[in-house]
Parts: C-alpha cells; structure tokens; sequence
C-alpha cells in the first residue's frame, strides 16, 4: 500500500494501526474490528485519521463529524477505552501504535462509528431546556446580575455530544435513567434567576430514573470535552432538592418521570 | 436494524482510564455485593448453632481451616476490609451526594480538570483513607492474635 501524505500536516512521522468497530445494520453481521494503516503526519487528529481511511483505505467506514474543532459535539468516540471527541485528540499524543476506536457506548448504532443520539436529546427535552415563566407574553427583559449568572455560567457550555451518557456507569445498566447531561442541564435551569419551573421540573428530576439514581462515579465530568463537570451539577441539583424537600409536587403539564410514585402510591 | 451498544453492568468494573472516584465507585460496588454475599453465608452459618453444641464446635473449627492453615482469618480479613471500605466511602459518599464540601459552579479553563472530584473531595478521601487503614489494621491483629491493642 503507497501512504499518500495529507496536505497541509508536516512530514509522515510513523505508521499506527486504526482498529475501528465496524457494523452495518444494512448486513445483518455481528460488529467485528477492521484494522487500518494509516500515516501519521504532525498535528492528525483521530477524526483526520479515520478520514484518511475512508478517503483512500475503506470508502464504507463512517462517522459523524461537522465543525473539526471541538464545538459542535458531533464527533463523539471511544478512542483506547475512553471517550473522547475524535476531532480534539492528537494521534501523537495518545504515543500509542495502536489505535482501538469504539462506537459510544449505551446508545443505538446506527452504523460504526455513529451513535443514535435521540436518547440524549429526549433526556434533555424532558427537563425544559428553557426559561419557564407564569406569564405568556413579557412586557419587558427579565434582570440578571453577573453574579446570578455566574451560578449556572458552567452548564451553558455543554455541547450535546452525548459522552458523559456513554462514560456513566449507572446509565449503563438503567435504560430509563434521564443521564448527567439532562440533570446538569435541569440544575442550570432551576439555578437560573429567570427561570420560575422548579416545581414543574420536579416530576422528572425528583423521579425513581432522576437525580437520585446517580451514585457519583464522576466519569461523566472526567470525559466532558467542555469541562462542564455534570457531577457537580447533579450534585448541586440534589442538595437544592433536599433544601426544597417541603415542596409540593405540582403534577403540572405532560412530562413525567418514569414510574414515578408520590408519596399516596399513585403514580 | 440498529443494534443496542450498552455496556452492561458488567462496565461497573471497569474503572480504566477514567479517575479516582470511578475506582471508589467500582470498588465500593464490589464490596457491597462481596458483604451482601457474607451476610448470606453468615446468617446460614449462625444458624447452625440450632442443631447443638457438637456441630456447632466442629462448624467453627473448619471455618477456621476450611481449605488449608489460616484460610479462614484470610476471609474474615478480607470482609473487615470491605466492610471498612464500603462504611468509609459511604459516609464520603453521603456527604458530598448532598452536594456538601463540593465547589460553587465555576467558570471551566482548559486544561477541564473537574473540580468535584478535586478538592475537599479529595481531601475526604485522603482523611478517610487514615481512618480505614488505622481501622483494618486494628481489626485485622486482632483476627489474627486476638489482641486488641
């Protein structure tokens, strides 16, 4: 096989080898490991590389991929055993020769390295992404301090790439647990000063799947690429909780937590 | 067909690659499940004590040699640890779960380091990991040589 060098990348510093899980739903095959030779020039990244092989090694390989530098969360992996944005993280860097590349775990494979995201965007559209208010049409802006922006500031940087989804141990085993990053987005929310919904987002957080399934493994903050830190979210959600543990339950509008029961058993 | 790529619980042990507090927590999963498995065998082994004396004499005699010299001492040691491990980080665990000795939200800078898992956290788990050592050890003398010191 010729190695055709990149443009735009230095000279070729060493050979790796790209061990990618591959599985197409089109053929009904189980997911098997391909392993791909690729050159390594100064300043690839792992979304280059996986690029570099479907441009002249394999043209049926595929992922996800949009903005190529770390902002829009759609190129999400498990690079060695640990999930990464594949367009953030240099191949020099991991030092290894060979490179395990993994689907994110715990969504649905829609075909090798793409994941089916729609589980993290339900999560998330269950907590009310958004400011709620009484009213319907504001007469005027709602206030906000910087110091009552600064309470929430950390959460706004999630990204949706969906990997803490993948790294969290208790997602693993509960399908039906909302996930660190729908909490940390319904703590910034109910942190918000603008934001009137906390007692409307209770049904889902405070819920048998919510707030309290997480066991504080702390691997979502370790992998999020935005430094986000989800578990001090959750954390921070749950202590809210506690304080606010006269608070009635309202039961208002559609969302519910799964299988949730009140306290008179009824569901 | 999509297929479902889910890591299983199986993943719980799987600690690799990610940092300290997923070791714990991988760690103080199995220890949960090795004292619930114990306090399966113990209830059944205690309850011998109903068929009299002699069997009971003969039970705590091989379950102090039951596959070889001091075998027995090496379980209960290995109990006493987990049961250490799992009560300590359990009280860690209740604290900063309610969101205690944790830091304020703050404005991430690259390199991310995650600062719930830092700090006072940290510092719990190093206070906490004397009190288990100073614990085990104390513990683990004394099923050996029945002193306490």
């Amino acid at each position: 096989m010729q190695e055709i060098a990149l443009k735009g990348f230095g000279e070729v510093v060493k050979t790796v080898t790209f061990r990618v899980k591959r599985y197409s739903p089109e053929n009904a095959d189980m997911p098997r490991y391909m392993e791909y030779k690729v050159p390594v020039q100064r300043g690839m990244t792992i979304l280059d590389g996986i690029l570099y092989i479907k441009e002249h090694l394999d043209h049926s390989l595929s992922a996800r991929y949009s903005c190529r530098m770390g902002i829009c969360g759609s190129c999400g992996m498990i690079i060695n055993g640990k999930e990464k944005l594949a367009c953030q993280t240099q191949i020099l860097e991991l030092g290894k020769d060979l490179i395990k590349v993994d689907p994110m775990g715990n969504y649905e494979i829609v075909k090798d390295l793409v994941p089916d995201l729609s589980k993290l965007f339900r999560n998330h559209q269950k907590v009310k992404p958004y400011v709620l208010r009484e009213e319907e049409s504001p007469t005027s802006e709602y206030l906000q301090t910087p110091e009552q922006r600064e309470e929430y500031a950390m959460f706004t940087d999630c990204i949706l790439c969906g990997m803490c989804l993948s790294a969290c141990p208790t997602n693993a085993a509960d399908e039906l647990y909302l996930g660190p990053q729908a909490l940390a987005q319904g703590f910034r929310y109910i942190s918000d000063n603008r934001d009137l919904g906390f007692e409307e987002r209770l049904n889902v957080l405070d819920s048998k799947h919510g707030v309290w399934r997480c066991h504080f493994s702390g691997a979502c903050s370790e992998v999020c690429p935005k430094g986000v830190d989800p578990a001090l979210g959750i954390q921070l959600l749950r202590q809210l909780l506690t304080e606010n543990i006269f608070v009635k339950h309202k039961q208002k509008g559609t969302t519910r937590g799964p299988e949730r029961k009140s306290a008179s058993g009824v569901s | 067909m999509t297929i479902e790529n889910k890591k299983g619980w199986i993943s719980w042990f799987n600690p690799f690659k990610y940092g300290t507090d997923r070791w714990m927590y991988a760690l103080h999963r199995l220890t949960g499940i090795v004292l619930g498995v114990y306090l399966m065998f113990h209830v059944v082994e205690t309850s011998r004590i109903l068929e009299g004396a002699v069997t009971w004499n003969s039970l705590m005699v091989w379950l102090d040699y039951p596959f070889g010299p001091h075998f027995g001492p090496l379980i209960l040691s290995a109990v006493l640890l987990a049961a250490v491990y799992h009560a300590l980080n359990g009280l860690r665990l209740t604290i900063v779960e309610n969101g205690l000795m944790l830091p304020k939200p703050y404005r991430p800078e690259y390199p991310y380091k995650p600062r719930s898992l830092r700090g006072l956290n940290n510092f719990l788990k190093i206070f906490l990991g004397f009190f288990m050592i100073a614990i085990s050890a104390v513990g683990i003398i004394y099923i050996f040589t029945g002193a306490i010191l």
